[in-house]
């Protein structure tokens, strides 16, 4: 009988809105500590939250956005815990009332489209930063650091349900969250800045059995890299376990990067009681049907419709999901593109392969201005017609994208036209035939690559214009005969 | 002769602006009372004096050019120790904030210096406002003016001791139970509780955050009406701090007002009860008429109270840690540090509440505890809605009795819970209410009745209070040290 690996994902989304949660202070890109700090988000005696207006525009366009029910009258809730970085020692959040649930999520995984169901949506503040020197952990350190400065950043906590069966299917989760929140312009959506931070729920079991594993909780997993490597490594470990029949126990676990193992941090008897009950400094949240509405007109176009959009041209349903991983810009390039050469795969290619990569290499962040659909599109065709040389074609379109210039006029001046008239192919073949009796020799005792020597020599003698392709098959041609 | 310190402020300002007395005078005619008085009842924990004769020689001139900012200008105002004041101590008369230097001011506070009003300084009340008698504060009690062997009643026990000693024209305090009504009767003056959320919380360190509300204390009802209106309106930095709104409000002539049967049974005293009778005679002369109501809830307001207040604080009170601010024991590690900390910082009172709440807050009791009494005070404020469709105010004794001795309840806390029996319910329901000393008790210690009326209608029930204020016509007042105030 096999065993099932049922993985379920807690994310937290660091909102990108000028000031924090529940004061006025301003969300600082910073490196040194304590510099954006009030009584609120420092919890000093007397000082009371008030609601962010632009956080809970944000959270329900993520809400909306993943296909959630939106709670009309939610209220935020206090989770009790004492830590030295949540400066209150309660957080503000979310518990039974949350602003969105039952939702739903397309992923891509290996080219085919698959759905995560989310279970709910919910928005709370930040905790501050603690650095432990001398150790990893709080009470083996000489001393912590404490800074507050992300103390009170607005968080929106995605939850699925376990019902994720891979580390793929959940790496592909974490894409699709990334790169919607970063297309609706609500978080910078910096896996590396930790704006988006993610903790997984696995458990295995027996195939047909009616109760889900004991669920083991990992955290610290930094990349997508790491997540995927520490599902796999505790589904293995659990696996194992379940084999040997040994008991799992329920508790937290934490990634070692270095290692690559996952290590018990502490163990939940049953589970943390946070005391959680209605947070009274705070009205009850009121998202009104005019207010959702309101939302609903601002939704862009989302990762999903982009997808579909792109795979109508023809695309594969992984092409198309890794052209919406670009800027908007490049997208709408290539859908330009696609519809003046026809062909979507190499209008793809050329987009997202050539066009981005040089421009990288040059570290140009916009397309300049005279690089249009239109000439682009001429390179490409001038390529998929065989007139130029995939080589040439990346030569024009460096100089394309230096200075102004016709794809197909450069192509002439520069001699990079392509013979395709067989006669005149065929005159240069017979001449190096004659001139290489020796390296044919050789190609008839089986050094079958030197085969290559002789299309350089043709395309030598051609300068360049010869399609390689062509030479080839007429020198093999000739050799056979 | 009354000496300047009681009289009411608005004819302190008339006396300002004609140029018969000074701010800087008054000033410091209170911190003359204070001298005599101080060592007896000790109402303040911190005097300002130094700093703020500076400040009121600035109102000096201000009245001289005719340039003053407000009636309040110049007025001498203590302030309860837990209400942030920039650049002082906010202690709330707890081991744990002794040396806390607050950094920022209260909205209130804000909006009494804008008008122009001076610091007396902090007064004493029970630990983080919880208690009955400021038997509970880290720095010895505060005594009651009129017999210093007897409570000044509490939390704020401070702010009432030293309005009635005249150390201070008016004083701020916080209601969360009766915090400001119960030690206003013990001593003898004006208490008024605003209508929740009238005023801003905005820096009053908080004990029950959906009970906790600001008011003053004072000699009059006109001067409670004076600061009310300087402090209240809604304010961006709280979010229970509500946008004025209109409510329908009740009669000021031929008005209709209730005696709370359940507040004139067991447990209140004879001569509590003969005040309420007494004021309702004399209201009934007026042309109101007097029925009694039933409010059946009325009677469950203490074990509601004492699951949903409790249950706030032990999370509003977890911030006093040793990590950021406040006094900090060092522990072998973080989770030490803040055990000892809160372990030696916090009182037994203090300590006892975040217990009871937490237990209210934890899993599988929160249903049977702290939900069952959010089920009862929603149940609570409907009684008392459809009360209020028949009458317009409801009258109550303030407290049970006139003020007991120190130490007489401490070993019983149900009876001193009980001290609170009256004024709870207003703190339930959100609407405003007010204690006004009407008499004297058979031991010659000061009684009052408490009114009450719709929320948002704060205003004239301070109007209705005048009213009656001047039909009782009570001048009494205590001798302290020999000296008649």
């Amino acid at each position: 009988m096999s065993i099932i690996p049922t993985i379920g994902m807690e994310t937290h989304v660091e909102l990108k809105t000028n000031s924090k949660m529940f004061c006025r202070c301003h969300v600082l890109d910073t490196e040194l500590p304590n510099e954006s700090l009030c009584p609120t988000c420092l919890g000093l005696p007397g000082s009371l939250p008030v609601p962010n207006k632009k956080a809970i525009e944000f959270i329900t366009l993520l809400a909306l956005s993943t296909n959630c029910s939106i709670t009309n009258d939610g209220m935020f809730h206090r989770k009790n815990y004492f830590y030295p970085d949540l400066p209150k020692n309660y957080q503000i959040s979310q518990f039974d009332l949350p602003v969105g649930t039952e939702g739903s999520l397309e992923i891509v995984v290996d080219g085919e489209f698959g759905t995560v169901e989310i279970e709910r949506v919910h928005m709370e503040e930040d905790t501050g930063k603690s650095t432990h020197i001398g150790s990893g952990r709080i009470d083996s350190a000489t001393s912590t650091h404490l800074d507050f400065n992300r103390a009170g950043i607005p968080l929106v906590e995605v939850v699925t349900k376990p019902l994720i069966k891979s580390s793929k299917e959940a790496v592909a989760y974490i894409e699709e969250l990334r790169q919607l929140v970063i297309d609706l312009d609500i978080s910078e959506g910096k896996l590396e800045k930790g704006n988006l931070r993610f903790d997984a729920n696995i458990s295995v079991a027996h195939e047909g059995d009616k109760e889900l594993g004991t669920k083991v909780e990992i955290k610290n997993m930094n990349s997508l890299k790491s997540l995927e490597k520490a599902i796999e490594y505790e589904i293995s470990r659990q696996t194992k376990m379940l084999i040997a029949e040994e008991n799992i126990i329920q508790e937290t676990r934490h990634w070692d990067e270095k290692k690559e193992v996952t290590s018990s941090m502490r163990s939940k008897e049953g589970s943390a009681d946070y005391r959680y009950f209605s947070d009274p400094d705070i009205p009850n949240m009121i998202l009104s049907n005019d207010f959702v509405n309101e939302i609903k007109t601002i939704i862009p176009e989302l990762p999903s419709q982009k997808r579909k959009m792109f795979i109508e041209t023809g695309l594969s349903i992984e092409d198309a999901n890794n052209l919406g991983k670009n800027k908007n810009w490049i997208g709408d390039l290539y859908l330009s593109i696609t519809e003046i050469t026809g062909d979507s795969k190499s209008s793809f290619n050329w987009v997202t392969g050539e066009l981005q990569g040089q421009l990288r290499k040059l570290e140009i962040k916009d397309l300049p201005n005279w690089v249009t659909a239109k000439n682009l599109s001429e390179i490409i065709l001038l390529v998929k017609e065989d007139k130029i040389s995939f080589t040439s074609g990346k030569e024009i379109l460096a100089n394309l994208i230096e200075q102004e210039i016709v794809p197909e006029e450069f192509a002439s001046e520069n001699n990079l036209i392509q013979e395709n008239n067989i006669e005149e192919i065929s005159k240069i073949v017979e001449e190096v035939i004659e001139n290489n009796s020796e390296v044919l020799e050789r190609i008839a005792n089986g050094e079958e690559k030197l085969i290559g020597f002789l299309v350089g020599q043709i395309i030598k003698i051609s300068k360049g214009q010869v399609n390689p392709s062509v030479a080839k098959e007429l020198l093999l041609k000739e050799i056979s005969s | 002769m009354m000496n300047n310190y009681k009289l009411p402020i608005s004819k302190i300002n008339q006396l300002f602006k004609n140029k018969e007395l000074k701010p800087s005078e008054l000033y410091a005619e209170t911190f003359e009372r204070a001298a005599i008085t101080e060592s007896i009842i000790h109402g303040h924990l911190e005097l300002f004096q130094e700093e703020n004769l500076k400040k009121a020689l600035n109102s000096d001139e201000r009245y001289e050019k005719g340039e003053n900012l407000g009636t309040l200008d110049g007025i001498p105002i203590a302030i309860k120790d837990n209400i942030n004041i920039s650049g002082y101590a906010t202690t709330c008369s707890s081991k744990m904030l002794s040396n806390y230097i607050s950094p920022y001011d209260a909205t209130v506070i804000t909006r009494l210096k804008n008008e122009g009003a001076l610091f007396t300084g902090k007064t004493n009340l029970d630990e983080f406002a919880m208690g009955s008698s400021t038997e509970n504060s880290a720095f010895g009690p505060t005594k009651n003016p009129w017999d210093s062997s007897r409570v000044p009643g509490g939390s704020s026990g401070g702010s009432a001791a030293v309005v009635s000693a005249g150390s201070a024209i008016a004083s701020l305090g916080s209601d969360t139970g009766g915090s400001i009504r119960q030690p206003a009767s013990f001593c003898g003056v004006v208490g008024f509780k605003p209508t929740y959320g009238t005023v801003s919380r905005f820096g009053l360190v908080a004990f029950a955050s959906s009970l906790d509300q600001i008011g003053p204390i004072t000699n009059h009802v006109e001067d409670a009406r004076l600061i009310f209106n300087s402090m209240k309106g809604h304010d961006p930095r709280d979010a229970t701090s509500l946008i004025e709104s209109k409510a329908k409000q009740p009669k000021l002539k031929n008005a209709k007002i209730g005696i709370i049967k359940e507040l004139m049974e067991d447990g209140i005293s004879e001569d509590a009860k003969k005040e309420v009778h007494k004021v309702a005679k004399l209201l009934e002369a007026e042309g109101h008429e007097i029925i009694e109501v039933s409010l059946p809830l009325t009677k469950m307001s203490i074990s509601i109270y004492y699951l949903i207040a409790p249950a706030e604080c032990s999370a509003n009170l977890s911030r006093f840690d040793g990590v950021r601010y406040g006094n900090r024991v060092p522990g072998s590690t973080s989770s030490e540090m803040m055990e000892l900390t809160r372990a030696n910082g916090f009182g037994p009172e203090v300590k006892k509440r975040i217990l009871l709440g937490t237990y209210a807050l934890s899993a599988g009791y929160y249903d049977a505890y702290y939900g069952q009494a959010l089920k009862a005070r929603a149940m609570m404020k409907k009684e008392f809605t459809d009360i209020y469709e028949d009458v317009d105010y409801l009258i109550s004794p303030t407290t049970p009795s006139d003020p007991f001795k120190f130490g007489e309840k401490s070993d019983n806390q149900l009876e001193m819970y009980m001290s609170d029996l009256c004024t709870i319910p207003a703190n339930l329901v959100g609407m405003p209410a007010i204690s006004i000393p009407t008499g004297l008790s058979s031991q010659g210690l000061p009684l009052s009745v408490q009114i009450m009326s719709p929320s948002n209608t704060d205003n004239t029930l301070l109007d209705f209070s005048e009213s009656l204020e001047s039909l009782v016509a009570f001048t009494e007042e205590p001798v302290i040290n020999g000296v008649v105030s």
